[in-house]
């Protein structure tokens, strides 16, 4: 019983891919940067064993009963240990071999794989711990960063996923909540005996919630779990989809007026064709997106060593 | 382990091995791209983008059709999403998602299946990806064989000493004591990972390690790479504007 959702290319629709991917970008070289700041660049090999750890704990089963068994997500885990800039590099990087090496998710679908499980997951795993990890609720604390962690990650995913336009009947979609809510409780569990089981070896390996508090952490972590929130209401309730919600909104035909209106004296041949004229509004978009997260990631980062 | 035969593939000598990963990865994304975005005629786009793909794998002298089923990995999951939009009674968007799928899983696989790992992350750095996310990649995929057969070991000495995590429905406090122990080896394994990193560490910095990859041997981009990279982006883009005129 694995839990992770890794969508391969070709089930998002073009927006959905290409916004998260731009947004992912900035994101990354946002977490990035924090990870160095904690770990020098030569602990860069610490970061990427511990990537094949959590590999390796796939092959340890956890008995679930009845005749099943489950297995480690990891990204809770490593955020309580490594601290969750460097867990979301390391999930990071574990997606970019998996859809490099195993097919396992795809290339343009990596911004939204990363944004899912590296980035909003870890950090919604995190969560309760940077909260409550000091004090009498620890445990429990514990046990609910590694069941948001997965949780949260499925969650985004279907969301992506109903957003897109794969249509999923409610009860297809309720089957699969469940069964996410399932292993999402099992992370939660096996997260909570491997750390108690880690600090009878080694105390030092689980790192103190208060190392790592800063408000922006703590802000985008509440943002995360948010998200996904939102996610599963709209996926609940909008299974139409990007369209429905565009022609609601009347998005899409604001913003191709917007974007076409400078180009529209200037309308050659070449641009009429209709998908490459598109393309061009999406391209324009996409440069917003981009920049709008690029600035957003900058501000919070010059706060931060202010 | 499967994964093996794709590294013994990316070490051919073809002339599509000898090709500069930057083009190759640049003449991805394109491809990519024109596939995701693709609505129309989407049959005979993919033909006709399958058969590019089979040209390259050709070129490339990697044995065809391993690499055709290798590709299917990305199937089990697609497929029951194909039976859900077929439920749904979507089947055309059910279609869509098993071509588009298929085809970009052949179609990452021929490029990493022509170049090795080093090579690849060496290109991808050039081309701005943070060097620093690909560093830890790159150790994970070089450790990965290492900490995995490790953890075979430890479940192989725990099955042999007769731990059975498939056992039928047991007391539950047996099912509590193997859920421990199983939490237990993996936080020896956590703790023995970590204790192996930080050997690395000291015996890389015995060996001079300031931080940064070398590779022996500079990356050179030249015209049979730049004009390899034009064909390859516009081969797929002028077969879609065909596609796209028939109506």
């Amino acid at each position: 019983m694995g839990a992770a959702v890794h969508i391969p290319d070709g089930f998002l629709a073009t927006p959905v891919w290409a916004t998260l991917d731009a947004a992912a970008v900035p994101a990354a070289g946002f977490i990035v940067r924090r990870a160095q700041r904690e770990f020098d660049e030569g602990k860069v090999p610490l970061l990427g064993v511990m990537g094949a750890f959590v590999f390796a704990a796939q092959m340890i089963n956890f008995p679930v009963g009845i005749g099943t068994t489950g297995h480690l997500v990891g990204g809770a885990l490593l955020a309580f240990t490594l601290g969750p800039a460097a867990a979301s590099v390391v999930m990071a990087a574990i997606l970019a071999i998996q859809a490099l090496i195993f097919q396992d998710g795809g290339i343009l679908a990596l911004g939204p794989n990363v944004v899912n499980m590296a980035i909003v997951g870890v950090l919604a795993g995190y969560l309760p711990f940077y909260l409550w990890g000091g004090g009498k609720w620890r445990k429990l604390s514990l046990f609910a960063g590694g069941t948001l962690s997965v949780l949260v990650s499925a969650v985004l995913a279907l969301a992506e996923l109903a957003i897109s336009g794969v249509k999923m009947p409610a009860s297809v979609l309720g089957v699969s909540l469940a069964l996410f809510l399932v292993s999402a409780l099992l992370e939660g569990a096996i997260t909570l005996a491997v750390i108690q089981a880690l600090e009878s070896i080694q105390p030092r390996f689980v790192r103190e919630p208060a190392a790592g508090r800063s408000f922006a952490l703590g802000a985008v972590s509440l943002g995360a779990v948010l998200l996904a929130a939102v996610g599963v209401l709209f996926a609940s309730t909008g299974p139409d989809g990007i369209e429905k919600l565009g022609r609601q909104a009347g998005i899409a035909s604001h913003a191709r007026t917007l974007i076409t209106t400078p180009l529209s004296g200037y309308k050659v041949a070449f641009l009429s064709s209709s998908w490459l004229s598109k393309a061009g509004a999406g391209l324009a978009g996409l440069a917003l997106i981009y920049g709008a997260c690029l600035l957003i990631g900058r501000a919070v980062s010059r706060n931060r060593s202010v | 382990m499967h994964h093996v035969v794709l590294e013994r593939w990316s070490r051919g000598n073809s002339a599509i091995h000898r090709l500069d990963p930057r083009a190759k990865i640049s003449a991805l994304l394109v491809f990519l791209v024109v596939l995701a975005t693709a609505h129309r005629n989407l049959v005979t786009l993919s033909a006709g983008l399958l058969m590019l793909l089979l040209a390259t794998l050709v070129g490339a002298r990697l044995p065809l059709a391993a690499a055709v089923v290798r590709a299917g990995i990305v199937l089990p999951f697609t497929v029951v999403f194909v039976c859900i939009c077929w439920w749904a009674g979507d089947p055309a968007r059910g279609i869509a998602l098993l071509l588009k799928s298929y085809l970009s899983a052949l179609a990452v696989m021929a490029v990493v299946s022509t170049t090795p790992l080093p090579a690849l992350m060496r290109g991808m750095e050039m081309t701005g990806s943070p060097r620093f996310l690909l560093m830890v990649a790159q150790f994970l995929y070089r450790y990965l064989f290492v900490i995995s057969e490790e953890a075979q070991h430890m479940s192989k000495a725990a099955a042999s000493r007769g731990a059975t995590s498939r056992g039928l429905i047991g007391s539950t406090s047996r099912g509590r004591s193997r859920f421990r122990a199983a939490a237990g080896a993996l936080a020896v394994l956590f703790a023995r990972s970590y204790g192996r990193a930080e050997d690395i560490h000291r015996a890389m910095l015995a060996r001079g390690f300031q931080g940064r990859f070398r590779t022996l041997g500079a990356l050179r981009f030249r015209t049979a790479d730049a004009l390899f990279a034009v064909l390859a982006s516009l081969a797929p883009i002028l077969w879609r504007v065909a596609v796209e005129k028939v109506r």
